[in-house]
Order: C-alpha cells, then structure tokens, then sequence
C-alpha cells in the first residue's frame, strides 16, 4: 500500500501539482475545488434555505439548476482527484478525508431525493411543502456543514504529508 | 515587499489586542475559523447565487420575490465572514495587510457591495413585480451577472491568499 502511493506521488502529474511554481498548478486547481463546493453545496445550501422558510412551493424549473449542481459536482470531483494525486498518502491515511467522502456521498443521495420532492411541486398550482422535503432540507444543511469542517480539518489532522520522502 | 512603519505600528497594535491573543493561543481556533468562514462563503455564494440565477433567467417558474427572501440566509452568512475574517487579520496581520491577493479580495468585496447597492437602487422594484416566467430586464441581468463575477474573483483572491504570503511572513 505505502509503495503504491509512493508510485503515485511519483507520477508526473502528483510531482507538477505539488512542484510547479505556476499559478495553474496547485493554487488554481485549489480554487477550481472552491468554486466546485460554491456551485454544489452552494447552490444545495441555497435551495434549502428557500425550503425551510416556505410553507407552499411554487412550480419552478429545476433542470437548469441541477445542471449547474451537478456541473459544479463534476468540477470537484475532476479537482479532488488531482489534489489527491498530488498527496496521496495525506488524505488515504486519514480516517478524517473518508468521512468527508462520506458525508459527500449521502448529501448527494439527499440531493437527488430532495429533486423528487421539488419535481412534485412542477404542476401548475402551488402545493404545500411536505414534512419530507424539511427534513431532507435540514440533512442536507448539516451534510454540507460537515463536509466542509471535514475538508478543513485535513490540513490539520493528517499523520503523513508524502510517504516517498520517508523511502 | 516594502515595510511600512505606520503599517507595522498598526500591525504590532493589533497582536497587543485580546482578539489576537485569542486566536493565537489555542490551536484548535485557526480550523475552525476556516471551517466557519467557508460554511458562511458557501451559504453567501448558493443564495445570492440561485437569486442571481433567477434574474439571469435560468431558474423560471418561480417570482424573483419568492427566492429574495433566501437573501437574509447571504446577509447572515456575510457578516458569519466577516467575523471570522476579522479574527484571521487579528491572528496574522501581516499575512493579509502585505499580501496582493488580499488587496484584491478587498477591492471584490467592495464592487460587489456597490453593486447590491446599485441593484436595490435602480433595480429591485422592478424585479419584486416580476411574474413567475418573466424576464427580467437586460440592465438587472447585467448587474447579477457582475454579482457572480465578483464572487467568483472573492473566491479566486482568497484562495490565492497563502501564495502571495509576504517572504517574511512566518
């Protein structure tokens, strides 16, 4: 397991995200996983924050708005993977980053029933929010929030930064 | 980088402050500041976002009114940021006040405040009367489209914030 993630810090691409002095490298794919996380959980965030202050739901379009959820999920996930190539050992040695894909994992299941209960509402006539949606709302709420802490507290509670350094 | 004595004078004020002290004493603030500050940026950039969305036409079937009120959520959010983003400052003042991305993120927060204000000014009104599969105005989508941009340049600036640390910064 270690000489594998050894290989992988080894690659060309673990050693240009890690080692390039251009902006483009780990700064911007940084920050493409910034802007992943506004387009996702943001706009997730967004919707249940609507959802939890509202007693009727009007029918809306929802495909557009998806669409750019699930953009900003492809974003991430292109981005995460990159940033995981660059240190492998950092995140696959921490329990911390599988509890973040976790939490991932579920908020996205949540996601997908939630566009169930909003695609109900896209009739013509107003209906009333059901109790299922509140409570998908408020999961989603704290799915997010802890996807987030546990992307944070990486940095922070990682035991090993490169494994190849210590062969 | 160039020192500025009045600069320095004020940084070395700031670390004589309680705030400072606080957040530089106990190792579990700093990761929790970040965390916070990034639940408060992502709840800022999905409400003004799914406005901004609205006004721009991409979201219909819903009145701009109804999806305005997810904007409180932003305001909150926003002041969330700027606490914590305060307390960054206090803890590590020359990381920001000698830091070019810092200056930058500091002049997208302000364009995106002058261009709220520019919305509720000339804009709000006519967007609140607007039905559920109205357009709105060519002007109105204008200014959301620039409300995304700045977001987008807040983010991109305070990102680049630990690659453009001052060299004697520690």
């Amino acid at each position: 397991m270690i000489e594998l993630l050894a290989n992988v810090e080894q690659t060309a691409l673990s050693v240009w995200v890690r080692e390039s002095p251009s902006l483009l490298a780990f700064p911007f794919i940084l920050f493409l996983h910034t802007l992943g996380l506004a387009m996702l959980a943001g706009l997730n965030v967004g919707i249940d924050a609507w959802l939890l202050g509202r007693r009727k739901l009007p029918p809306f379009d929802l495909p557009n708005l998806y669409r750019v959820m699930w953009l900003g999920f492809g974003i991430n996930a292109l981005s995460g993977v990159v940033l995981l190539a660059a240190y492998p050992a950092k995140a696959l040695t921490n329990w911390v980053f599988f509890a973040k894909l976790l939490f991932i994992t579920i908020a996205l299941w949540v996601l997908q029933q939630l566009k169930g209960e909003l695609a109900v509402a896209g009739g013509t006539a107003e209906r009333d929010v059901s109790g299922r949606a509140l409570r998908l709302a408020l999961a989603s709420l704290l799915l997010w929030t802890a996807t987030i802490f546990a992307g944070r507290l990486l940095a922070y509670t990682h035991h090993i930064l490169l494994v190849s350094e210590g062969l | 980088m160039e020192r500025w004595p009045l600069m320095d004078l004020f940084i070395d004020w700031i670390y004589t402050t309680r705030l400072s002290w606080f957040v530089n004493s106990f190792p579990w603030v700093w990761p929790t500041l970040e965390s916070l500050h990034f639940c408060a940026l992502t709840v800022l950039a999905g409400t003004v976002g799914l406005f901004d969305l609205r006004v721009l036409g991409l979201v219909k079937g819903i009145t701009p009114s109804a999806l305005h009120t997810t904007v409180r959520w932003g305001v909150i959010a926003f002041i969330v940021s700027a606490i914590t983003g305060v307390m960054f400052i206090s803890g590590a003042s020359e990381q920001y006040f000698y830091n070019d991305a810092f200056r930058l993120k500091v002049m997208f927060l302000a364009l995106m405040g002058a261009n709220a204000a520019l919305f509720y000014w000339r804009e709000f009104a006519r967007i609140q009367a607007l039905g559920p599969r109205d357009e709105a105005p060519s002007s109105a989508k204008f200014i959301a489209a620039a409300s995304l941009v700045f977001l987008v340049g807040v983010m991109l600036c305070g990102r680049m914030l630990t690659f453009f640390r001052p060299p004697f910064f520690h």
